[in-house]
């Protein structure tokens, strides 16, 4: 990433046992204004290596000055959300990226459904204020577990009436998904952030139901998984490099001063994308088609197998 | 310049033969002739048929409107209390296929959620230099009706116009001798 912010915190609030808010300003000049759905990338400096998160913006995007994110501690995490949660206070500084934005309102929609899962929640915050702001029509579906991932639940509640509906896991109510589908006038579009499996679920209803792909919206920001060590080489400038198993990538090259542009991180925009010469790969990335598979790989999620060498267009 | 080229304009528009088999909670068909519409109503999902004119014998539901105006007026109202699933099925001449287009994408669908089946040979015409809508065929040169330039009608189809685009032939004799009636 070419432009970086040095932002400073200047209020950390714990929402749960699990989710803490931060909020961030420039030590220098101003913020870049932001669309509703956008993410930033924050630089974490943990042991040994540097980790870049992407987080939504959760700010009002009319609210200019500030950021905010809001972080689930991950159990299972590489360190960055533990980073934030552990060691970052008030009046620390960081570095993040500039803001961009994967998870737009689209522009036509009549209504809108939001659906989020747990944390999901973050880039419908900054979405429900504008929704709000433009008078604009639409519901909330919020997956939770009260006590843990109910982030923001009693606020919204509060706020959004009607428009908000509750599926608290630990009361044992379930969020269906088929009623989402059901009786949507025709300028209806849906969005999701959340789990894997949930996005699944809707993907496959909706198209069930008729609705065509583009009436679905997604983000799903995760980690990338780790696997197994591997070997890369950058046929440009010869160089060899070793990837952990615990790293992608992606880090791996920037570890080694090799910047390739991204954005997401997760393996959807398709801004990483990078050619291959040869070797084994194991895409998991949700952008490229099997044909661009056979020369080309998103080094922000995929790996190389553990026997020989990737041979990389770098 | 050159008015013809192997590989149709990237704008120019493509027709289906057959209906796809995208599964859909309810299917409208609106046709110009209800007789060109049959194989569109092939679907087990719930269809209507909205048509000009004769009505068909099968067991489909159907509605003949009267005039051109009272079928647009119809869709709309229909549009207005459909659901997100809705698919939308078109078939007639070029004019009638994307003013209908035009209207089911006002109401809020998508482009992938409306099929276009081409009859007959009538297309709209926008003039550049006045804005003037006129109905043409298949012919290559015309008179703009309002203003009165010669237009080659251009391959270049705009679908937020629904209209292919006519533009001066000859800058140094814009206006065609005859004149027009």
């Amino acid at each position: 990433m070419s432009a970086m912010i040095e932002v400073q915190v200047t209020d950390v609030r714990q929402l749960t046992p699990v989710v803490r808010e931060f909020t961030f300003v420039a030590l220098d000049g101003t913020l870049p204004g932001f669309s509703c759905g956008s993410h930033v990338q924050v630089v974490l400096p943990i042991e040994g290596r540097t980790l870049r998160n992407a987080y939504s913006l959760m700010s009002d995007p009319r609210e200019t000055g500030v950021y905010r994110i809001a972080v689930r501690l991950q159990e299972a995490s590489r360190g960055g959300s533990r980073y934030l949660h552990e060691q970052v206070r008030v009046g620390d500084r960081l570095r993040i990226g500039v803001p961009s934005n994967l998870f737009a309102l689209h522009s036509q929609a009549h209504h809108h459904i939001l659906v989020a899962g747990g944390i999901g929640i973050t880039p419908f915050m900054a979405y429900l204020a504008e929704l709000e702001a433009r008078g604009a029509s639409f519901e909330l579906h919020y997956a939770y577990r009260s006590g843990l991932t109910d982030a923001y639940g009693d606020e919204l509640r509060e706020r959004l009436g009607e428009r908000f509906h509750g599926y608290d896991a630990a009361a044992g109510q379930r969020l269906d998904c088929t009623s989402l589908f059901a009786g949507k006038p025709l300028g209806s579009h849906l969005y999701v952030c959340g789990p894997q499996r949930l996005l699944d679920e809707l993907k496959l209803l909706a198209s069930a139901h008729g609705w065509s792909a583009g009436r679905l919206h997604w983000e799903a920001f995760a980690a990338p998984e780790p696997g197994q060590p591997f070997t890369v080489e950058l046929t440009r400038s010869g160089q060899r490099l070793q990837v952990p198993g615990d790293h992608s990538l992606l880090e791996a090259l920037e570890a080694a001063g090799v910047e390739v542009p991204n954005l997401c991180r997760g393996g959807v925009c398709g801004q990483c994308t990078t050619r291959y010469l040869s070797g084994e790969v194991e895409h998991r990335d949700h952008y490229l088609g099997e044909q661009q598979r056979g020369e080309a790989l998103m080094p922000c999620v995929s790996r190389g197998g553990c026997s020989g060498t990737l041979l990389l267009d770098l | 310049m050159t008015a013809s080229s192997a590989e149709p304009l990237f704008s120019t528009p493509r027709y289906a033969a057959e209906a796809s088999r995208h599964s859909a909670s309810r299917r409208i068909v609106v046709a110009q002739q209800a007789r060109a519409a049959v194989a569109l109503l092939d679907d087990p999902a719930p269809t209507l048929l909205l048509c000009l004119g004769e009505t068909l014998t099968t067991s489909a539901d159907q509605e003949s409107l009267p005039s051109i105006e009272t079928l647009y007026l119809r869709l709309q109202m229909l549009l207005e209390r459909a659901e997100a699933g809705t698919r939308l099925y078109i078939s007639g001449d070029e004019s009638f296929l994307w003013h209908v287009y035009r209207l089911a994408r006002h109401a809020g669908l998508l482009a992938d959620e409306i099929e276009l089946f081409k009859q007959g040979s009538r297309r709209r015409l926008y003039c550049v230099h006045c804005t003037h809508f006129q109905d043409i065929g298949e012919e290559g040169e015309c008179n703009c009706v309002q203003c009165g330039v010669k237009l080659l009608v251009r391959e270049h189809f705009s679908q937020r116009l629904g209209a292919y685009m006519g533009v001066c032939i000859d800058p140094d004799r814009p206006y065609a001798k005859a004149v027009q009636a």
